[in-house]
């Protein structure tokens, strides 16, 4: 047998095969059939046929889709400020405790593991306007919550993202403590020699000691916000009105409920496009030098 | 040692060969799952046709989603010999892809469309062909609470002016007019839009839009939507205001409804069996009426709007089509054994658009559900029916129906910019050739 087949580098790619075969057909290839469906007009079961660059045309006139893009990037802001500074603040303050720590990270970690199913039903249950919250404040005479903030078409998207938000914070708790007790104790240490406050610890050592952490979560956050889909499906179905309607959710509804399978495809091709600059983005702050 | 051998040999090619010729034709059906009623069509569809006959042996699969299951099953061409559909715009496109089997010669030779309702039969033809054929049908009505009616000396509406006042009325009471919600299917706004189309519009107008003599954009369509707009967010009729209606889900409703929260509740005929079940638990009682005309160009006398809810197929691709079709035929053959299935699932199932007559019922039916029965059947024998969205429309055109409604009561679009939208997604669906069929009225 050639050395080369016996190689470890060959021996390496061996092991990697099953997966690089399982990715290409399961991952890669349908990502280039999406890249070609995007130019037909495919009701997902028929004729296929080619309409060049028309779905894209469609796409800049859609008035749903312009204003999904506008709630992900509402949605991502949000993402990106709430839950962080939420869980920058709770992570930092447990690690100073030491006893009962672990109780604490147990709760905030609860909603994480719970199914998105269970979260919505028990927040759709909160603000139901008859046996939640607004029907028991009713009942005492104050009017408060007496309309579930799902079907107000103002407060919506908020209300979605609020139980999202809520699920997912206890998430970045857990990896922002990961990172902060790697900080080096004799850091603090010299701080508290010097008689640095609780916050200058934290903005001096603390933040700047966890950055790849905080920054990879950063990114995770943005990535994940392109494609949320789950929360919105199951508490508003994008409604009243598309005022919560996400990306996901209109490219779920153009392909499984209106089958323009095509245009569907044009869709998951922008989020992909999204997707890419985002990455691409912060590759190049990697190769300037930034460490993220 | 030979001779033993030789026995051995020809007893065993003897029993392959008497199983291969005997044993009976196996045919897969895949049908839609719903927790309540699945024991009971498998044991009074599925175990009775088994128990009756030896020459096919029929296996039911039950499965959440039936559409999402199956729409890859077909395309990699393979899947269950029978399989089940939400409605006929789903057959158009698995009849244009070659993915459903022609029933044409099934029915010509078991004369399925003498046993069928005219109306239902013709639902499932595309391009002259039989392919499809509603596993249940169902119409919008509308529920009152009958001894509260009583007690406060309301009459049912029959007109505009008597809906309207009657709701004034009712309101002053503390009470909402209609239960209803969407929270547990955001389509129900379809069954407003379809309610207000064929009963302010009215039917015959509703034909000519479907089969393109009319334009949605028409008058009567547009003051149809804008008296539902104002019905729906200035007057707050069902359940209170719009927001609460969005809240609502199946249970909440029909709760309210039960309890007094609401006088009415207008829904589809699949509300007789949770009406009943509820008010069996309180002192008031109940009945229905077909749905008041609220525009005289609507006629004078109640339609009922078709619909089928759910379809039966044969899978193109089946090698069992012929047996297949023997279990359509036995479903289709014996109507006191049709009644008594859907009878046993509260007439919200399995209501298969056979032609009864009163000596198919069983005697202790409950009377009012006998009356929408024979009541259906003779105004839409009669021609005096309407057309749902759900059943009638393509599914470009049907989800913009209901996606797009809450634009309107959001007060982001009018009803006219509705319609042209409509008028749009109907005039590409026709050029895209899928339509589906409506039958001539």
């Amino acid at each position: 047998m050639p050395k080369f087949l016996t190689s470890i580098n060959a021996i390496s790619w061996y092991f990697l095969f099953p997966v690089i075969f399982i990715h290409f057909f399961v991952v890669m290839f349908p990502s280039v059939l999406s890249l070609l469906l995007c130019l037909t007009d495919w009701n997902g079961f028929g004729r296929i046929n080619y309409v060049g660059l028309e779905n894209f045309q469609e796409l800049f006139r859609d008035r749903v889709f312009k204003k999904a893009v506008k709630h992900n990037i509402i949605w991502t802001v949000m993402f990106l400020t709430i839950p962080v500074i939420v869980a920058l603040i709770i992570a930092y303050l447990l690690t100073g405790i030491k006893r009962g720590q672990l109780f604490y990270r147990l709760v905030y970690f609860f909603p994480y593991i719970l199914a998105s199913i269970v979260n919505c039903l028990i927040w759709r249950y909160i603000f139901h306007p008859r046996h939640g919250l607004g029907g028991w404040f009713e009942n005492q005479g104050i009017d408060f919550l007496a309309k579930s903030p799902f079907a107000m078409k103002e407060t919506a998207l908020y209300a979605v993202a609020w139980v999202d938000m809520w699920h997912f914070w206890g998430f970045l708790v857990i990896i922002y403590l990961t990172g902060m007790y790697q900080v080096d104790d004799s850091l603090y240490e010299a701080a508290d020699i010097e008689g640095a406050t609780k916050f200058q610890k934290f903005r001096y050592i603390t933040l700047p000691m966890i950055r790849p952490i905080f920054v990879l979560s950063l990114i995770i956050i943005i990535i994940w916000s392109v494609p949320t889909f789950d929360y919105v499906y199951i508490l508003t179905m994008g409604g009243p009105a598309y005022s919560s309607e996400v990306v996901a959710n209109h490219l779920y509804s153009q392909a499984f409920q209106r089958m323009n399978v095509g245009y569907a495809s044009t869709i998951g091709v922008m989020m992909f496009f999204y997707v890419g600059i985002i990455v691409g983005f912060f590759a190049i702050l990697r190769r300037m030098g930034w460490e993220v | 040692m030979n001779k033993i051998l030789n026995i051995f040999l020809t007893f065993i090619l003897t029993a392959f060969f008497a199983t291969s010729t005997f044993a009976a034709t196996k045919v897969v059906w895949w049908m839609e799952s719903s927790a309540d009623t699945d024991p009971t069509v498998q044991e009074m569809m599925c175990d009775a046709f088994n128990a009756e006959q030896d020459e096919v042996e029929l296996e039911c699969v039950f499965k959440e989603d039936i559409n999402d299951t199956i729409r890859p099953a077909l395309l990699s061409g393979s899947g269950p010999d029978m399989f089940d559909t939400p409605g006929a715009s789903y057959i158009k496109i698995y009849q244009d892809a070659g993915l459903v089997k022609s029933m044409q010669e099934y029915a010509d030779q078991y004369g399925w469309q003498d046993k069928l309702l005219g109306w239902a039969y013709n639902s499932g033809v595309f391009d002259g062909e039989l392919y499809s054929i509603p596993k249940n049908y169902e119409t919008m009505i509308y529920f009152y609470n009958k001894t509260l009616f009583e007690e406060n000396g309301w009459s049912t509406p029959n007109n505009l002016e008597e809906v309207e006042s009657l709701a004034a009325k009712i309101k002053a009471k503390g009470m909402n007019v209609y239960a209803y919600g969407s929270a547990g299917w955001q389509p129900t706004h379809e069954h407003l839009v379809g309610n207000y189309f064929n009963t302010y519009a009215g039917p015959d107008n509703v034909y000519k839009a479907l089969i393109g003599e009319k334009k949605w954009t028409d008058p009567e369509f547009v003051e149809a939507i804008e008296l539902l707009r104002k019905h729906m967010v200035d007057e707050g009729y069902w359940s209170g205001d719009l927001e609460t209606y969005y809240s609502l889900d199946w249970d909440d409703f029909n709760n309210e409804f039960a309890t007094r929260g609401s006088a009415m509740l207008m829904i589809g005929t699949w509300g007789f069996n949770v009406t009943a079940t509820n008010f069996g638990e309180s002192s008031d009682d109940w009945d229905w009426n077909p749905l008041p005309i609220l525009n005289s160009q609507a006629g004078s006398a109640p339609n009922y709007q078709l619909a089928t809810g759910g379809t039966m197929s044969i899978n193109a691709a089946s090698k069992n089509a012929d047996g297949a079709a023997k279990v359509i035929d036995w479903i289709l053959s014996d109507k006191a054994r049709a009644l008594k299935v859907t009878g046993s699932l509260g007439y919200g199932a399995w209501l298969l658009p056979l032609k009864y007559t009163d000596a198919d019922f069983d005697p202790n039916i409950d009377p009012r559900q006998k009356r929408f029965l024979t009541e259906f059947a003779e105004a839409s024998d009669s021609g005096n029916y309407g057309y749902t969205t759900w059943t009638f429309y393509p599914n470009d055109p049907g989800v913009h129906i209901w996606k797009d409604m809450e634009v309107v009561w959001a007060g982001d679009i009018t009803p006219l910019e509705f319609m042209e939208e409509s008028q749009r997604l109907w005039d590409q669906a026709r050029a895209d050739d899928a339509l589906v069929p409506v039958g001539k009225r």
